[in-house]
C-alpha cells in the first residue's frame, strides 16, 4: 500500500506507529502485530465511532456534547505530536479561511476531491462568522483523528478563546449546546493545532504571515506553541501578519501587527529555501491572489463571505513536481436562486 | 438531546430559548442560513400569486412579471393619490425584482437573483424614483485601480463599491445617492485612537537593551538578533508611518447632485413614520466593513424604505473597537412625496467601551457582550454628541 510512503519521518515514532496501524486497518489488512505503549490509539470501535461522526456531520448535525468531549479527548493525542512547522508531503490541497460555512466546506471537498483520497492542509480560521462553526470545527478535527496523514489542520487567529468570544463561535455554542462546555473543549484543542507547515520543504504554510522575530523556520520551532494566541511576539505575528506592497517592516496604524514587504518575503524564501509563502488570513474577491512577485500567495476559502461579500473562494492543488493549480468556486447556492439573506422590512427610525 | 425540554418553561424568555435550542440541535440555525432565506423567499412570492399564476411563475421569463391587478393595500392604510411605478419610470436594463401582486411591495432580494450577486430593483413614487443596487464586494482589479488613481491608504477589507442607493427627482433632476467611495473620501486625515492593547503590543517590541543606546550592552546576543532588534525599535518608530484613519470614520452625508441644504429647526416627523403604511420598497445594503484585523468593527451600511406618501433613508456609519470606543454616525433623508420636503439629519455619538460595557453589567446573561454587537442597541445607549437637521429650499 502506498500510503505508509506518506507517513512523515519527522514523526514522533508513537504517532508513526499509531498512523500506520491506524491506515492498515482502515483497509482491512491491520494484522500489525506489535502493540506500541500507546494507550490511545486507533483500534476498530474508535474508528468505527469517528465514521458514525463523520457520517453525521456530513449531514450538518452537531454532535453530542459528550461526544465532542471523547473526540477533543482523540484529537489531543494526535495534535499534541505534531511539530510547530508540520511537514506535509506533496500531492496536498491548500484552502484558506473556511469560517463555519459548512455548506460550502463540503463544496469545497466536491470541487478539491474528497478526503482521504485528496491529502489537504487547512491553514486555520474554522470558526466564527458563518452559522456552522460548530459542525465545520468538529468535522474537521473528526477528519483528522481519522486520516492523521491525510489532513492537516493549523491553527488560525480565530482560534483562540478570545477571538471567538466577540465573532460568534462562543455564542453559536451556547446557542446550539445550551452552556458553553463545547466551546471550552474545542478552544482548550485548539491550543494543540500546529501553527505552520512546510509542504516538501519548499512550500512554507501558515494563517497570517511573518514575524521580524522569525529569520529562519528553525525559530519556529523553538517556539512553545501550546498556549492561548498571545497578543504579541513571534507566534502572534505569524497568525495575524499581512504581506504589505510598502517595502520592509510596517506597523499597521492600529497600533498593533505587522505589515511585511517584498523584500522580507524574498530574504525569508532565500534563506529557507523556499518556494513560496502560502498563507490566509485576508479577503480577496477571486479567492487567491499573489503578492511579492509570487513569492507569497494569499489563499481564501469562504466563498460569499459572512453571506454577502459575493466572492469566490479558492483552493490550490501542490501536485508531485511542485505544479500549482488554483481552483475556484462558488457558494454552495443553486444558481437562480436568492444569494443573500431576505432582510424582512421593518418600521426603522 | 432533551436540553430543552429539562429547562424551566415559566418564563417566555426560555421558552423562546429551548425552541431555538431543539431546532437548532436538530438541524442547526436554519432560521438564518440563506438556505433558508432561498426557500422562504420562494414560498414568500410563490404564496401570494393567486393558484392560477403559481404554475405560470414556475417559467418565469426573463421580462419583468406584470401585476395582475392592482396591488392590495392594508386596511389600515389611509387612500393615498401617489402614482407608484415599478420598476422606476428611469430603470434602464431588465430588472429583475417584481412587485408582489398581493401587498404591492417590491421583492428584494431579487427570487431569481444569480451569481454573481447582482440585484438593482427600483420603484418610482410621484416625482422621485428610487434606486438599489447590490453586487459583490470590488475585485483585484478595481481596487488596484482604485489604490493607483483615488486613494492612497489601504481600503477596508469588505467594500461594496458598486452598491449604491440613489433618489433622484425626475422633475429636476437633483439627486441624493449614497456610496462606499464617496464615503472614503470623507475620512479624516488620521486617526487618534489605538487598539487596547498598543502599548503593551509595542513594549514588547522594544527591548530594553537596544531602546536605550545602540551600543551591544549584552554581548552574549547573537549578531543577528541585535540587527533584527535595532530595526524593531526602527519601525516601531510610528512617527515614520504615514498616517491614515484606520477605523475609517467617515464623516459622509451623501453624494448631493442639484439640491441646496440650509439648517432648519423642522424635525423628521417621526409620527408620520411610525404609521403602519405599508412599506412598498426596503433595502438595506453595506457599503463597506471592515473587521480592524479582529479588534471590532467600522461599517457603513444604508437601509430605505418607501411608503405611499414619503420615504425615509438611513445611512449609519457604526464602529466598536473592542475595549476602546463606540462610535454611530448616522445621516437620515427624508422626502416627503406630497410636498417635495427633504429633510436631513446628521447625528453624531460616541462612548468609551467602558462606559457602554456599565449599562449592561446587571444583566444576568451567558453572553453579556452580546448587546454591544447589537448596533441598534447601542445607538439607543450611547449619548448623543451633536444632531443637526436642513432642509431644501423648496
Amino acid at each position: 500500500m502506498d500510503l505508509d510512503t506518506d507517513v512523515p519521518m519527522e514523526d514522533v515514532s508513537n504517532d508513526q506507529d499509531l498512523n500506520q496501524r491506524f491506515e492498515e486497518s482502515t483497509t482491512g489488512q491491520g494484522q500489525q502485530q506489535s502493540q506500541p505503549a500507546n494507550s490511545k490509539d486507533l483500534n476498530t470501535s474508535s474508528i468505527n465511532q469517528l465514521d458514525e461522526w463523520i457520517e453525521k456531520l456530513s449531514t450538518c448535525e452537531p454532535l453530542s456534547e459528550g461526544d465532542v468531549k471523547r473526540l477533543c479527548d482523540m484529537a489531543m493525542d494526535v495534535l499534541q505530536f505534531e511539530e510547530n512547522v508540520q511537514p506535509v508531503q506533496v500531492p496536498v490541497t491548500i484552502c484558506g479561511d473556511v469560517h463555519g460555512q459548512f455548506h460550502d466546506l463540503m463544496e469545497l471537498f466536491k470541487i478539491g476531491g474528497s478526503c482521504p483520497d485528496t491529502n489537504y492542509l487547512f491553514m486555520g480560521d474554522y470558526v466564527d462568522r458563518g452559522y456552522y462553526s460548530v459542525e465545520t470545527v468538529s468535522y474537521l478535527v473528526c477528519m483528522k483523528v481519522r486520516y492523521p496523514n491525510r489532513i492537516t489542520i493549523l491553527r488560525g487567529n480565530h482560534e483562540s478563546r478570545q477571538i471567538t468570544q466577540v465573532y460568534g463561535f462562543y455564542d453559536e455554542c451556547l446557542r446550539k449546546y445550551g452552556s458553553a462546555t463545547v466551546w471550552k473543549l474545542f478552544t482548550d484543542l485548539f491550543d494543540y493545532f500546529p501553527i505552520t507547515a512546510l509542504v516538501d520543504n519548499k512550500v512554507f504554510c501558515l494563517h497570517g504571515g511573518l514575524s521580524p522575530m522569525i529569520e529562519t523556520i528553525d525559530q519556529v520551532r523553538e517556539l512553545n506553541r501550546i498556549q492561548e494566541v498571545p497578543h504579541e511576539g513571534p507566534m502572534c505575528d505569524l497568525l495575524w501578519s499581512d504581506p504589505d506592497d510598502r517595502g520592509g517592516w510596517g506597523i499597521s496604524p492600529r497600533g498593533a501587527g505587522f505589515t511585511f514587504g517584498q523584500d522580507i518575503s524574498e530574504q525569508f524564501n532565500h534563506t529557507n529555501d523556499l518556494s513560496l509563502i502560502a498563507r490566509a488570513h485576508q479577503l480577496v474577491m477571486e479567492g487567491y491572489s499573489w503578492s511579492h512577485q509570487e513569492a507569497v500567495v494569499t489563499i481564501f476559502s469562504a466563498p460569499n463571505y459572512c453571506y454577502r461579500c459575493g466572492n469566490q473562494a479558492a483552493i490550490m492543488e501542490v501536485d508531485e513536481q511542485h505544479n500549482r493549480q488554483f481552483l475556484q468556486y462558488d457558494p454552495s447556492v443553486r444558481p437562480g436562486e436568492p444569494t443573500v439573506t431576505r432582510k424582512t422590512p421593518d418600521y426603522f427610525l | 438531546m432533551s436540553e430543552g425540554d429539562t429547562r424551566d418553561d415559566s418564563s417566555k424568555n426560555h421558552t423562546d430559548e429551548s425552541k431555538i435550542l431543539n431546532a437548532s440541535i436538530n438541524s442547526g440555525i436554519n432560521a438564518v442560513h440563506v438556505n433558508t432565506a432561498r426557500e422562504m423567499t420562494q414560498l414568500h412570492t410563490r404564496a401570494r400569486l393567486p393558484i392560477h399564476l403559481q404554475a405560470k411563475n414556475e417559467n418565469r421569463n426573463s421580462s419583468m412579471p406584470k401585476p395582475q391587478r392592482k396591488p392590495l393595500m392594508s386596511s389600515t392604510f389611509p387612500k393615498s393619490n401617489s402614482n407608484v411605478s415599478i420598476p422606476a419610470k428611469s430603470h434602464t436594463g431588465s430588472c429583475n425584482n417584481p412587485q408582489c401582486t398581493h401587498c404591492g411591495q417590491v421583492i428584494i432580494p431579487s427570487p431569481k437573483s444569480s451569481l454573481p450577486i447582482q440585484d438593482h430593483p427600483s420603484i418610482t413614487v410621484n416625482d422621485w424614483s428610487i434606486f438599489t443596487i447590490k453586487r459583490p464586494i470590488l475585485n483585484s482589479t478595481e481596487l488596484d485601480d482604485l489604490a493607483d488613481s483615488r486613494f492612497e491608504f489601504p481600503l477596508p477589507e469588505m467594500i461594496f463599491g458598486n452598491n449604491l442607493v440613489k433618489l433622484v427627482n425626475d422633475k429636476d433632476g437633483s439627486s441624493i445617492e449614497f456610496n462606499a467611495l464617496d464615503a472614503l473620501d470623507s475620512l479624516d486625515e488620521e486617526s487618534s485612537l489605538k487598539v487596547s492593547y498598543h502599548k503593551e503590543w509595542l513594549e514588547s517590541r522594544r527591548s530594553p537593551s537596544t531602546a536605550s543606546s545602540s551600543d551591544i550592552i549584552d554581548k552574549s546576543e547573537k549578531a543577528q538578533k541585535e540587527i533584527t532588534n535595532k530595526d524593531l525599535k526602527k519601525l516601531t518608530d510610528l512617527d515614520s508611518l504615514k498616517p491614515y484613519d484606520w477605523t475609517y470614520s467617515t464623516n459622509y452625508k451623501g453624494t448631493i447632485k442639484n439640491v441646496q441644504f440650509s439648517e432648519t429647526d423642522e424635525k423628521i416627523p417621526v409620527e408620520k413614520l411610525l404609521r403602519p403604511d405599508p412599506i412598498l420598497f426596503f433595502d438595506e445594503l453595506i457599503l463597506f466593513e471592515d473587521e480592524l484585523g479582529d479588534n471590532g468593527i467600522s461599517m457603513l451600511s444604508t437601509k430605505i424604505r418607501v411608503m405611499p406618501t414619503c420615504l425615509l433613508l438611513l445611512c449609519r456609519f457604526s464602529l466598536r473597537i473592542d475595549n476602546v470606543i463606540f462610535r454611530i454616525r448616522d445621516t437620515r433623508i427624508y422626502i416627503d412625496f406630497d410636498t417635495n420636503l427633504i429633510l436631513r439629519e446628521y447625528k453624531v455619538q460616541e462612548c468609551s467601551y467602558s462606559e457602554v460595557l456599565k449599562k449592561i453589567s446587571n444583566k444576568s446573561n451567558n453572553d453579556p457582550k452580546k448587546l454591544l454587537r447589537d448596533t441598534m442597541w447601542v445607538s439607543q445607549n450611547i449619548p448623543i454628541l451633536s444632531c443637526t437637521v436642513e432642509s431644501n429650499t423648496i
